[in-house]
């Protein structure tokens, strides 16, 4: 009697008792998971924990940095917040959606400039082709990554990373609103990034603690007991009584916090004055970077393009867009003018324009010159970091505006980037080699060139490039080639160089939508012909081909090889807006002779008309 | 639903066309005269306005509807260049016609004869007029009254006065005017046709 009662107690147990413990494990919402509605900042008065999980105190000696997934951790879901869109790259199972700012690595002695990514866009490269392992990419692009994703992957470099650390979500880079938050100071994120001090950095960068010491000098036997060791000292006052520190988290981020990492120079115009640039208009109107990129806890914050909404589960993807805010979406209650968003009238613009061009064609960007400009951004060139090169000529160079047609069929304002790397070509497939590789052999060939300090190209020839192709060849199996400045370069039978045009020498575009300018600045404010012109930039403006020969240096292309359409039929229709005011005075001059007509005939019937109903006929 | 309007409304006009002509079997063969007439400066320069609108009606017509009717997609790209280049010639010919056949088409007493009946008014002049020779003015006068929506409605449209919201409605004013326009001017063209070749072989 007593066993089978304890067989059915054991039986009831694993029927309910399981399922039900998974789904208290799964369904796990901590403290400021959800918010209760309350628009006041909540006042973070918290315990510090280091990697480990144990509490910092203001005595620990040797004192721990501490660890944003532990701390922050406690009352946020670290493990939501990490699928986000700034910390999610690395995950294939995310939809890259719209294209977007690649990193770019850049080896001037070796002439290469490439973008890469670890979303699938079209055009980039995975770093992992170049032989760039997780570890080296967090130490080459990690000062303008937020930390976690590719920085907390496992590396081949495991004594490397065990000394270092895994570079964890820095959440103070964006929520702290403590001027003190030091992101690119010459002890701050960056410069910890650069040191290797992936543990570090999060706590190098607040304003309560500071870190000496490097990573990268410490053996892989480091132990942390070590004199001189990488040392974490947290500032007189940081901790109260009970071991707690006031953090100033804000929910609304700061924009110079997201300046950090998207900052963006026309360096043509404006050179690193930034004095004499103006802002993007909604920052001048007084708004915020997250008034409309906005997220939730899971951190998927809206990109704010057109068609967002198909792939991002954002629930105001759909909504903040341009047309979100000044048009609406099509609701059967009024949306357009959200934050104060003025309604666009277009006058005398053509409603297929809107069929066939994005709104930041005509509102994003410099306006168009004759010659796409050269720009700088933070994450391609380092900006706000220490040390970080301030020439106009620094590499990577990026081209903007460039008016290209986007896969939706839309004319968009795009920045542009010419590939330049070493590759073996099979199957009219191009295979980047690896950097080891590269620098070994045509470091040899090339490295004789003196590298200017602007930071750009050293002056390389196509007996360079034949030279070095020759060294690969030895080296690599398959056919070489080295692509550069929109072509395919490689060594023919007779050992000759020869160049082609190739599709993976295409450049990488991808669009911008900032900085908008003033309405009073867009395109076709004044007239049609500030895109409709036989020399108008919309369609005939020059996009400077960018390449380490110098005998490629001046080459450009036409804007309209960019965006599918027929260059005669461009011109053409340009040519015929000489004949419109023409158009406009004889179809107006026909108008007026036609109700003449009918005005005359009409008063004769009346006349008619009544002399019958007089009887004067 | 303009694609569906307008091939309903043309394959009713052809086919109305077409029945007519089966039906009564109208002698058109006498439209272009067995004898050569000598024509005064003004009747010469008339009948080329006359053919050079023809001509253009027949660009418009067919850059104007082909994309739209047939391949589905708005007007744009060598048609509507080609279609804009007819267009201010075509405003010319039917304004230089409006002018020259607006007194020959007036629709003086005799065409109302219902409206002198209800006045009890007997009319001295007792000329009756060629059959179809009504439906033909009115079309013409249809013609002329139509042209200055079809025209205005995208010349206004090309000045930075009116809005996007005002742009499509203007946008579908010039597309149903011309709708309306073209049907018109096929059925004034086929009675045209049919009154002249009348004429021509009375003579």
């Amino acid at each position: 009697m007593k066993k089978g009662l304890i067989y059915t107690i054991i039986i009831c147990f694993l029927l309910l008792g399981c399922p039900l413990s998974g789904t208290t494990v799964t369904a796990q919402e901590l403290l400021g998971d959800v918010s209760d509605g309350s628009q006041s900042v909540y006042v973070h008065l918290i315990r510090l924990y280091d990697g480990e999980g144990t509490a910092i105190a203001a005595d620990d000696e040797p004192a721990q940095p501490f660890s944003p997934r532990q701390t922050c951790g406690k009352c946020h879901s670290y493990e939501t917040i990490s699928k986000g869109w700034h910390f999610n790259a690395a995950d294939p199972n995310v939809v890259p959606g719209r294209p977007g700012q690649p990193w770019i690595f850049v080896d001037a002695s070796v002439g290469i400039q490439i973008p890469l990514s670890y979303r699938a866009w079209a055009g980039t490269f995975r770093p992992e082709q170049l032989g760039i392992t997780p570890f080296e990419f967090t130490k080459l692009f990690g000062r303008h990554m937020p930390g976690g994703g590719v920085g907390e992957l496992d590396s081949d470099e495991a004594m490397r990373q065990f000394v270092s650390g895994k570079l964890e979500i820095n959440c103070l880079g964006c929520h702290n609103a403590h001027p003190g938050q030091d992101q690119g100071g010459i002890f701050g994120y960056a410069s910890q990034i650069a040191q290797q001090n992936f543990r570090w950095a999060a706590a190098a960068s607040s304003e309560f603690a500071s870190v000496s010491g490097s990573a990268a000098a410490q053996p892989d036997t480091y132990d942390p007991l070590m004199s001189d060791a990488v040392a974490t000292k947290y500032r007189a006052n940081t901790f109260d009584d009970t071991n707690r520190v006031l953090f100033s988290i804000v929910r609304k981020v700061a924009n110079e916090r997201c300046y950090f990492c998207h900052s963006n120079v026309n360096v043509e115009r404006h050179g690193s004055e930034k004095w004499t640039a103006d802002e993007d208009i909604h920052l001048t109107a007084g708004m915020t970077c997250v008034d409309c990129h906005r997220n939730g806890l899971g951190h998927n914050i809206t990109r704010g393009y057109e068609g967002e909404d198909e792939v991002s589960e954002n629930l105001l993807a759909g909504t903040s867009t341009c047309e979100g805010c000044h048009l609406g979406t099509g609701s059967s209650v009024p949306e357009a003018g959200r934050l104060g968003a003025p309604v666009p009238e277009h006058p005398g613009i053509p409603p297929v324009h809107f069929e066939k061009l994005t709104c930041t064609a005509c509102h994003s960007g410099p306006w168009p010159a004759q010659k796409t400009y050269r720009c700088k951004t933070s994450q391609a060139h380092a900006l706000g970091t220490h040390g970080a090169n301030k020439s106009p000529d620094a590499l990577p160079h990026l081209m903007f505006p460039v008016l290209a047609k986007q896969p939706n069929g839309k004319i968009a304002s795009h920045k542009l980037i010419w590939p330049a790397f070493w590759g073996t070509l099979k199957d009219e497939k191009v295979t980047a080699i690896t950097l080891e590789t590269v620098r070994q052999v045509v470091g040899g060939v090339t490295g004789g060139e003196r590298l200017p300090p602007s930071g750009d190209w050293p002056d390389l020839t196509e007996a360079h490039i034949a030279k070095a192709l020759g060294s690969l060849q030895e080296s690599v199996e398959g056919t070489v080639v080295y692509i550069c400045g929109g072509k395919l370069y490689q060594l023919d039978d007779s050992g000759q160089l020869s160049k082609e045009e190739h599709t993976v020498a295409e450049p990488y575009l991808w669009p911008f939508a900032h900085n908008v300018r003033p309405a009073a600045q867009s395109l076709g404010i004044r007239h049609c012909e500030d895109c409709h012109a036989t020399d108008g930039p919309f369609f005939f403006g020059k996009v400077a081909v960018d390449s380490p020969l110098v005998s490629e240096r001046r080459a450009v292309r036409t804007m309209i090889e960019f965006q599918g359409i027929d260059t005669f039929y461009a011109w053409a229709f340009a040519f015929s807006f000489v004949f419109r005011p023409w158009l406009k005075i004889v179809a107006l001059g026909s108008c007026a002779f036609l109700a003449g007509v009918l005005l005359l005939y009409a008063l004769k019937a009346l006349a008619c008309v009544a002399k019958v109903l007089v009887g004067n006929d | 639903m303009f694609r569906t309007a307008s091939i309903t409304c043309f394959v009713i006009v052809l086919v109305g066309i077409a029945i007519h002509c089966l039906a009564l079997r109208p002698k058109l063969g006498g439209l272009f005269g067995k004898e050569k007439q000598k024509l005064k400066l003004v009747g010469a320069l008339r009948k080329l306005v006359y053919l050079l609108a023809l001509l253009c009606f027949a660009v418009l017509l067919v850059t104007g509807f082909t994309p739209r009717l047939l391949l589905g997609t708005p007007i744009a790209g060598y048609w509507l260049m080609l279609h804009a280049t007819a267009a201010p010639v075509f405003a010319v010919c039917v304004a230089v016609l409006a002018v020259m056949w607006a007194d020959k088409c007036r629709l003086d007493k005799n065409y109302w004869p219902w409206l002198l009946r209800i006045l009890h008014h007997q009319s001295e002049n007792k000329a009756v007029p060629e059959k179809h020779e009504l439906a033909q003015k009115v079309c013409f006068w249809l013609i002329v009254f139509l042209a200055l929506p079809l025209i205005l409605s995208i010349i206004l449209s090309m000045f930075p006065l009116f809005g996007t919201h005002w742009q499509e409605f203007l946008a579908n004013v010039h597309r149903y005017c011309a709708l309306l326009f073209a049907l018109i001017v096929i059925a004034h063209t086929y009675l045209m046709a049919l009154v002249e070749s009348k004429r021509n072989t009375a003579k």
